[in-house]
Formats: C-alpha cells, structure tokens, sequence
C-alpha cells in the first residue's frame, strides 16, 4: 500500500567517546596480555569479572586485583538469529552468561565453536583472538570443552 | 610518577527516522515538484501563509485553502554562517535569510545564492534587507525543501 502522505527520511548519527575509568582500563590491559582480572571484596570475598571499582554487595572499594581462570560453567544463554535495528553484531550468534571458576558473579559474552551440545551448566573455555586490542572481544569467544 | 591514560572508546549510535509531511506538508512539498510556491490563505483575516499551515496561528481557523505565491520576495533578515559544526545539513559557507514572498504574509526561512559568499565584507555590500530575490530551483525534484536550490538576488 502506498502511503497515503509524503515522508522526509534521515538518520541522525551520534558520534561519542566515553571515557573506560582506572578500573576497565586496567581490565582491558589484562585482555590485552591474555588474562582476565578481576576484583575481590575484602568484605564478602567476590571476585567480581569484569573487575570493579566497588562491591555492589558491600559498598566497599576494592583495589585487590587477582587473575581468574580461563574456563567456567554456562549459566544462562540465548541464540540471536534474526537482525534487528541496534543489534551489536552481524548474523546470528549466542550470548551467555558464563561463571569463571572461583569468580563471584557472570561475565557476559559470546559462545562460538560446536554449539550443538551445549546447555546450562557446560563447561566452557575461553578463546583468544591472535591480534589483541585491550578491547572486550580480545576473547573471542567461549567454547564448549 | 608517569601519569598513565585511561582508555577512551569511541562509538557511534544512529538513529534513523522517518517524518510525516502530512496533508498540508505533503500539498505544499508536492507544489515544489512542479516549481509551485503554495501557500495558505486564511478564511478569516486573510493573510497567505508560506510554508503551507492547516490552522492559521492568529485566528485558530482550518485553513483549506491554498494559492500560489510568487517566486519573488524580499529579504527580511539574513545570516551569514561560515562556522561549520557537527550534523550541519548545508556546508558553509551559506547566507540564511527571511524572505517575504510577493502575495504571502510571512517569512519564509530558505538560502540566499548565485553569489560570491568567500568574502564576508563583500557580502555585506552586496546582500542587504529588502533586496529582491528569486527562486532558483535545482532540476531534479525530490518534493523537498532543498527542491528550491537557494534565492538569487534579482538582477
């Protein structure tokens, strides 16, 4: 059907940079060497991935950085297949939440490699990109072990 | 001690849209595809609105008339913006202008052109309030306000 009046159509763009703070840029750099870091509440003993400036439990600042491991269990994931306007990435891919062992909350990325079995609570493993950017896909992504 | 740079991460959001002309707008738009100025005149007090307006603003009145206006007009006020900034729509440098369109009673906001803007001092010798303009109006139609390409001062 056409439409019934005439339209004017444009698109707006927002250029911005924002500004990573002491705390991500310290954990991109670990991304940067192949390692994730992350930081422990001296109260309850979190270690929070990525790492923060504060416990969001105890209200306290943590400076105790400490490397995590690289392998840890799905918590939770999903399949995007469809495009849509905003969508962070191309095609369809799977993001998860994934606890890092020993770690005290879910880091959210990417699952990539054979998905076919994998479900909550697979242990998953992460992979690294050749060329590193101190940039969250530095990890490629987590594949099933 | 070296002070040492957080990082900085640039990005980018769109956003797309698409705006509604709407019967008035659309009458009006589709007047330029035929190099047509439209405008709407007022069953109440009379006067000829350019651009085109469903309601006049002084009377309240539904205004379903329109009448072609003149090319011609004068200048009421004009601006030269040399000054380019981020989401410009036109590149500087270019002189906005007020113009009063012969048989309209509002200003209309369009470009004055067809003249040599390099030099602000000249353009102030040449471009004056109450001068004449015409339209000049760019070959392929779109049913835009850019249809028209700019105002030339009438020789």
């Amino acid at each position: 059907m056409s439409k019934e009046f005439s339209t004017f159509k444009k698109v707006i763009r927002l250029p911005h940079k924002y500004g990573a703070g002491p705390t991500f840029t310290r954990f991109y750099e670990g991304l940067k060497q192949g390692k994730i870091y992350g930081t422990k509440c001296p109260e309850c003993g979190d270690v929070l991935v990525p790492s923060r400036s504060m416990c969001p439990k105890c209200h306290v600042n943590l400076s105790e950085w400490v490397e995590v491991s690289q392998e840890g269990v799905i918590v939770s994931w999903a399949q995007t297949d469809k495009d849509f306007f905003g969508k962070p990435g191309q095609g369809t891919y799977t993001v998860a939440l994934i606890r890092l062992d020993a770690t005290g909350c879910d880091f959210l990325h990417l699952l990539g490699g054979n998905l076919s079995k994998v479900k909550t609570g697979s242990r998953v493993k992460a992979v690294w990109n050749e060329e590193k950017k101190g940039h969250m896909l530095d990890i490629k992504y987590f594949e099933p072990k | 001690m070296e002070k040492k740079e957080n990082y900085v991460i640039m990005d980018e959001v769109t956003i797309p849209y698409e705006l509604a002309y709407g019967r008035t707008w659309t009458q009006f738009f589709d007047g330029f595809r035929e190099e047509k100025i439209l405008g709407s005149k007022c069953p109440k007090c009379g006067r000829v609105l350019v651009p085109m307006r469903s309601f006049c603003p002084r009377c309240f009145e539904e205004i379903s008339q329109a009448v072609e206006v003149s090319q011609e007009g004068i200048i009421i006020s004009w601006a030269l913006t040399e000054y380019e900034y981020f989401g410009m729509p036109t590149k500087p440098p270019f002189i906005g202008a007020l113009i009063k369109l012969d048989g309209s009673d509002t200003n209309f906001l369009h470009l004055i052109g067809g003249i040599d803007l390099s030099n602000p001092e000249q353009v102030r010798k040449t471009v004056k309030n109450g001068m004449r303009v015409k339209a000049v109006w760019n070959p392929e139609k779109k049913g835009h306000i850019m249809d028209i390409k700019y105002f030339e001062p009438v020789k």
